[in-house]
């Protein structure tokens, strides 16, 4: 299998207005695949339908060979797909260590009888959500941190990791961060790239929304552009950095040729 | 013994029962949905008892067994078309339900004995007096006389009722699916994003509060022997609400303490007879403004589990 996850022909309209149209690409697995693009150009909605937030108006997202839209969030988190979102959603009145342990509902079964009579199945399995959520937080930078504290009061960079942490709970195999450095400083900027390399050395292939440009073009080994809901170039680093569309759509065009 | 009177055991009868019908409420609100269908659902589970323990002449655990299984199969039938709503519009509907079953219970009088209700149920504690008695049990032994024999023996089969019900679902909220309920009421769609499937946790809380107050209104009516549809009113509803909402719906205890706060608190005032509405409305009125979040919350928990472990170590 060489693709991952491939997205054919994926439209998205709100009303009348089209937020994506015809989108198609493929993530390889082990990629790490930057979405750039001006605000509103539809990299988050995108995230959305992957994630089955909403349904896609036309068009289907095949996850390793099997068509995934259509499914319940829940089963797509299951077969292997999982987020984070641009404006963080931890559940901010619970524990950190909470957070990452809902994380591992989908990869566990303990139901009602199993929970309130402890059975000891059910306590290994518990023992074993606490382990791994350790792990996590250790692999997220986040092990110094009061784990029975609210997750609410953590500083607005950590609440990113815990994210992350949450997200990787699930086992994932694609991984959807949305903007995982806005509004961050460059020495933030520069852990969460090491983060993001480590994340995928474990395996994971990751699929990136972010406008910070140097993170971008050093952390993804392949770029699609979005614009107006279009996907106007797909590439290395290197060739979308002098691709001309692209350009344009960050800059404006070059005078003379803005009202063609 | 003269303290352990009739009356003082019925009070503590009500504030059992009541306290079961605030974890029922807990239980919907875990996840999120507001349900005032309880005294509805408590309908069911003490007709259910009631009948079939007059008209069908089964034990009584029998019936309160199929009362609370019936209430919560009913919980499931209407948990499922309210998913679609929420916060008020969800409240609005299962009070609709509410009382579309009382006008069922007034109206459907070859069943139900309409408005007047259904009477001479035997009640938990002469049931095993009388067991008792058949075997040659006398209440004197225990210097206790016999409606005190029958007070008690209520009483302590409510409280271990609640012991149970309140331990069960303590054990829950601590356990993978009491995470995945809090997942949901906090966001619902991170909490999907993270691999819950919330419309089954959802049907299930709603479904497990249903079986609950149904579980309440059993015991209710083996333990008053009396039921009419009176008894569970719109009124009846709100009641339970706010048990919740004084109390405090954030943890398991809140409405427990909130019912047991505000059912003993009419009795304590009698001395001021109707006054004393006044002073429970005020009281709601001063909670609202200065904490709305109710008496017990979790931040004041984890503080007095923070104390016992000081004084522990």
């Amino acid at each position: 299998m060489t693709t991952l996850l491939s997205l054919k022909g994926i439209e998205k309209s709100f009303g009348g207005l089209a937020a994506l149209s015809g989108i198609s690409f493929d993530v390889r697995p082990g990629e790490i695949v930057g979405v750039i693009g001006p605000n509103g150009a539809g990299k988050t909605t995108l995230f959305n339908v992957i994630t089955a937030v909403f349904p896609p108006t036309a068009g289907e997202v095949e996850f390793d060979g099997e068509r995934i839209s259509g499914l319940p969030s829940h089963a797509i988190t299951r077969r292997g797909v999982t987020r984070t979102f641009q404006n963080i959603r931890l559940f901010s009145a619970m524990t950190v260590e909470e957070n990452v342990m809902v994380g591992r509902h989908c990869r566990t079964g303990s139901g009602v009888w199993r929970g309130v009579l402890g059975t000891p199945g059910q306590r290994r399995e518990e023992a074993g959500i606490r382990r791994k959520t350790a792990e996590l937080l250790d692999l997220v930078g986040l092990s110094g941190v009061d784990r029975e504290g609210i997750a609410g009061s953590l500083p607005y960079g950590h609440q990113r990791r815990l994210e992350i942490a949450r997200a990787l709970a699930a086992e994932p195999r694609l991984l959807l961060l949305d903007e995982p450095v806005a509004g961050m400083n460059d020495a933030e900027t520069q852990d969460v790239f090491g983060l993001i390399k480590r994340v995928q050395s474990l395996g994971v292939t990751i699929l990136l929304i972010e406008h910070d440009m140097s993170l971008v073009m050093k952390a993804c080994d392949r770029l699609v552009v979005f614009n107006f809901g279009r996907k106007i170039a797909e590439g290395t680093p290197a060739r979308i950095r002098d691709d001309p569309q692209v350009i344009e759509a960050y800059l404006g065009a070059a005078e003379g040729t803005a009202d063609a | 013994m003269e303290w352990l009177n009739p009356y003082h055991l019925q009070v503590a009868s009500f504030v059992l029962i009541n306290a079961i019908l605030g974890v029922s409420i807990y239980i919907t609100l875990s996840t999120g949905q507001l349900s005032l269908g309880n005294a509805g659902f408590m309908s069911i589970g003490a007709y259910t008892a009631a009948l079939l323990s007059t008209q069908h002449h089964l034990p009584i655990p029998v019936g309160i067994l199929a009362g609370s299984l019936l209430a919560g199969v009913a919980g499931v039938l209407v948990g499922i078309p309210s998913l679609r709503l929420t916060g008020v519009y969800l409240a609005i509907a299962t009070l609709g339900f509410g009382e579309v079953l009382r006008a069922v219970l007034i109206n459907w009088e070859s069943l139900t004995g309409g408005a007047v209700g259904v009477a001479a149920i035997p009640q938990m504690g002469r049931v095993i007096l009388a067991w008792a008695g058949d075997r040659g049990f006398s209440p004197e032994s225990l210097g206790l006389q016999g409606n005190q024999f029958i007070s008690l023996a209520v009483f302590l089969i409510l409280l271990l009722s609640t012991i149970l019900s309140v331990a069960f679902f303590l054990r829950l909220s601590r356990s993978r699916v009491g995470r995945a309920y809090s997942a949901i009421r906090l966001d619902e769609s991170a909490a999907a994003a993270a691999g819950i499937p919330i419309t089954y946790y959802k049907v299930m809380a709603f479904s497990q509060g249903a079986l609950l107050s149904g579980f309440a209104g059993a015991l209710f009516a083996h333990s008053t022997s009396f039921v009419s549809p009176g008894d569970f009113t719109y009124h009846r509803a709100v009641e339970i609400l706010v048990f919740a909402v004084f109390g405090g719906s954030e943890h398991i205890f809140g409405p427990v303490f909130g019912a047991a706060f505000l059912t003993v608190m009419p009795e304590a005032l009698r001395f001021v007879s109707e006054y004393r509405y006044i002073l429970y409305g005020i009281l709601l009125v001063l909670m609202m403004t200065f904490r709305p979040q109710g008496v017990i919350d979790p931040p004041l928990m984890r503080a007095v589990r923070r104390m016992r472990k000081g004084r522990t170590e």
